[in-house]
């Protein structure tokens, strides 16, 4: 599938590209307009859930070395339960790259290009991930291992930066809108890490599979803390987000940065690292969706499918009519979206799996004993 | 052939982005914009606004380095702020730009009627820097804008940006911006506050009693300060929501910027323990942040105040003596008396005269509450007028500067 494997490194910052790109977005927003005051609660409670369902998962996927979840599928439904997975999971990687991307797309419209029609602001995207994906996989994911440390170095500089504008007692009332909503509701904040579903697709693409668990949980470690770093720097700052904001709650906090009357308008330099980040995250999802749909139809090349996946991301977000509603789909949709497919069918299809092989093993044990006894 | 056909097709697709990308290019270029230095926003007697944008002219090329930039200002009625931006847009055959705008100036009778609609127009604007400060003028906008006039700076812009520099160590204005206007105007645990701007008047006739305490109690408008920049900022316009409801002269800026840790230093005059007609000038330095407690356990909340200030006495006069530790604590104590009867006058005014929580000590109530819904059932904004303030200064002071005894 690669012509060489993926190193620790680049693995866990592939992971962190989905956080990269949702907080981008509206992701913050939603978080802290539901869950107010709690939103800090709220990402220490989910990222716990988070760090303990990826060493589940790690669990369930340390008895099939070597396999990803089509491989599994496979082995517990035949052909055609491959299919039916390995598409809803190409579905999943289309659709919610290509409404993030809309809606990335718009906010770059608002920002810079009033006059451009988002045709072409996305035509770019899509151009610029057909040509990276002509090259190796690792050519993209090095390119990753570059942007993403600084993606996170520029989240802790936001966070020091405007660190005189914080009022950490927007924090109180602790709880928000109450126990049940934080905790309860809350768990829909799971969505969040949406990056676990490339755990399910790493064991064969890695170098060293023995690391598969420090990769995992220090990706999704980390992804936490990215979150709660922009989510408590949106707190601290800001008591409006809690009403709307068509544009990246962290692009209006960059804008806030000001060394002086020399260094001002940085929030230049964090967009076009955001571009580069979201380009990253484009031409991860374009591949995994490639080798998915490689491993499905046994073609030989996937050259030919670069300019079909990249068409169908393209029509897909010129799908919806306006803005409205592919921020819609991004705070109402995805979320659903991750948790059917992400937690509920990949969790689901291993748990199956790791039964069925427990049967098979206890019952070539009592055939053995059988034998013996006879 | 293959090569060809490949090389044609990235030609056309070049050729296609530099077509659609470069209607915003043109539309963002700086031959097609007026870049706005100051919006001022006065009430209108013929339609709902009446706005002046004030642009800056470029200087010839032949013009020498001492020459000043000249300004203009057009002026402009309409029903709101957008359109107003769209009648001058296609007067001046420019497109109006923001983006360097950093003071927004409305008169005080459109901001005692309320300015919510345009602060949230001027936010909307991706343009707007939520850094560009906003001033409540005691005359009409544009008259303050016309009367600002910097004599130390060849460029207007340049004193738009650093006008607002001397209020870390005079405490006279805050540097009040339109992004945090717009985040307390939004915000359910304290209230908006802008820089009092006005235009000095004739010097008032002399009066006989020479009072020092005079300097502190003066406003924006009502300064002695004489020369060719008549625009001065002195105080804050305090806001209930989006409407004007009074003003802050200069001492009780004084003790807004301190409870909010804005200030790096200030002058007080305080009076002198060792001649009760006179008044000692000593320069404070806050030690701590503000520590602000707030009790909310009866419906009427019970708020903690405590200062902490180093000092150095600044007036000097002959037979004084600062060297002996005896004087230096009864100056201390007179300090700490005279700046608790302050802060004290000031939390109380913001609080039974204002109603207007613009310290921001809402904040500080919300760990009183788990859930939000608590927090808004106690309607803290309309029971801050029943709060009881408790304000504890320890002020040292440590000696003279350069001269301590003569």
């Amino acid at each position: 599938m690669l012509k060489s494997k993926i190193g620790t490194l680049e693995a866990i910052m592939l992971v962190l590209t989905i956080i990269v790109a949702q907080t981008m977005l509206s992701l913050p927003n939603h978080i802290l307009k539901t869950y107010k005051s709690a939103s800090i609660l709220n990402v220490i409670y989910v990222s716990i859930l988070a760090i303990l369902i990826t060493y589940v998962i790690f669990l369930l996927l340390k008895k099939f070395p070597g396999l990803d979840i089509i491989d599994i599928s496979e082995w517990i439904g035949g052909k055609v339960f491959k299919n039916i997975v390995g598409i809803l999971f190409i579905s999943y990687f289309i659709l919610s790259g290509s409404l993030l991307l809309r809606n990335f797309c718009e906010s770059l419209k608002i920002i810079y290009y009033p006059m451009t029609n988002i045709i072409f602001i996305i035509g770019f995207f899509v151009i610029s991930i057909c040509l990276a994906n002509r090259f190796d996989f690792n050519a993209t994911l090095r390119t990753n291992l570059i942007i993403l440390p600084v993606v996170l170095g520029s989240i802790l500089f936001l966070f020091f930066t405007n660190i005189n504008n914080f009022a950490p007692q927007r924090m109180f009332p602790i709880l928000g809108e109450g126990i049940g909503h934080t905790f309860g509701l809350g768990l829909s904040n799971l969505a969040s890490f949406g990056g676990i579903s490339y755990l399910y697709f790493l064991p064969p693409l890695l170098e060293k599979p023995e690391t598969f668990k420090k990769i995992a949980l220090t990706s999704i470690g980390i992804t936490a803390l990215y979150l709660l770093l922009s989510i408590s720097t949106l707190l601290f700052m800001f008591s409006f987000f809690i009403s709307s904001s068509e544009i990246s709650p962290l692009y209006t906090a960059t804008r806030y940065i000001e060394f002086g009357s020399f260094f001002q308008r940085l929030e230049a330099i964090f967009l076009l690292i955001w571009i580069l980040a979201f380009a990253c995250y484009l031409s991860i999802i374009t591949r995994f969706s490639m080798n998915i749909f490689k491993k499905l139809t046994h073609i030989d090349t996937q050259k030919p499918l670069l300019d079909i996946f990249g068409l169908l991301i393209f029509g897909l977000s010129l799908l919806p009519k306006n803005f409205a509603l592919s921020q819609k789909f991004e705070s109402e949709i995805y979320p659903y979206l991750v948790f059917a497919i992400v937690f509920a069918l990949g969790i689901g299809i291993l748990v199956i799996a790791n039964l069925q092989k427990r049967k098979s093993k206890n019952a070539s044990q009592t055939q053995s004993l059988e034998r013996k006894e006879a | 052939m293959n090569h060809t056909l490949k090389t044609i097709w990235i030609l056309v697709l070049i050729l296609i982005f530099i077509l659609a990308f470069s209607s915003s290019y043109s539309n963002l270029s700086m031959d097609n914009l007026a870049y706005v230095l100051a919006i001022a926003v006065d009430t209108s007697d013929t339609n709902k606004l009446e706005v002046s944008f004030q642009f800056s002219t470029p200087l010839p090329a032949e013009s020498s380095g001492s020459e000043k930039a000249s300004d203009l200002i057009n002026t402009v009625t309409a029903s709101s702020l957008s359109n107003a931006i769209n009648l001058v847009n296609g007067y001046l055959g420019k497109q109006i730009n923001l983006s360097h705008c950093k003071v927004m100036i409305f008169s005080e009778e459109l901001a005692s009627q309320g300015i919510s609609d345009e602060i949230y127009t001027l936010i909307n604007d991706t343009q707007v820097r939520p850094s560009s400060n906003i001033i409540i003028s005691k005359c009409t906008a544009k008259y303050y804008l016309e009367e600002t006039k910097p004599e130390l700076e060849n460029l207007i812009s340049k004193y738009y940006e650093t006008f607002t520099d001397s209020s870390n160590y005079t405490g006279y204005m805050p540097d009040a911006t339109i992004g945090n206007f717009f985040n307390n105007l939004v915000c359910k645990t304290c209230e908006p506050y802008a820089i009092l701007g006005g235009v000095s008047l004739s010097p008032s006739e002399s009066s006989d009693e020479i009072d020092s305490q005079k300097d502190y109690n003066i406003k924006a408008n009502e300064s002695s300060i004489q020369g060719k920049n008549s625009a001065e900022n002195i105080g804050v316009a305090v806001f209930k929501e989006d409407k004007l409801v009074g003003e802050l002269n200069a001492l009780e800026t004084i003790a807004f910027l301190t409870t909010r840790n804005k200030l790096d230093r200030f002058l007080v005059s305080v009076p002198d323990p060792l001649n009760q007609s006179n008044y000692l000038d000593i320069y404070l330095t806050p030690v701590h942040s503000s520590n602000i407690e707030v009790d909310t356990s009866s419906p009427n909340p019970y708020i903690k105040v405590k200062f902490s200030f180093a000092g150095r006495i600044y007036s000097m006069s002959e037979n004084s003596d600062y060297l002996s530790p005896e004087v230096l604590d009864r100056v201390s104590n007179s300090c700490n008396r005279y700046l608790e009867s302050t802060f004290s006058d000031y939390f109380y005014k913001s609080s039974k005269d204002f109603k207007a929580d613009i310290n921001g000590f809402g904040r500080y109530a919300l760990q009183n509450f788990f859930t939000s819904k608590e927090y808004e059932d106690y309607h803290w904004s309309e029971i801050y007028k029943d709060a009881f303030f408790d304000v504890e200064v320890d002020t040292s002071v440590k000696s003279g500067m350069l001269i301590n005894e003569i």
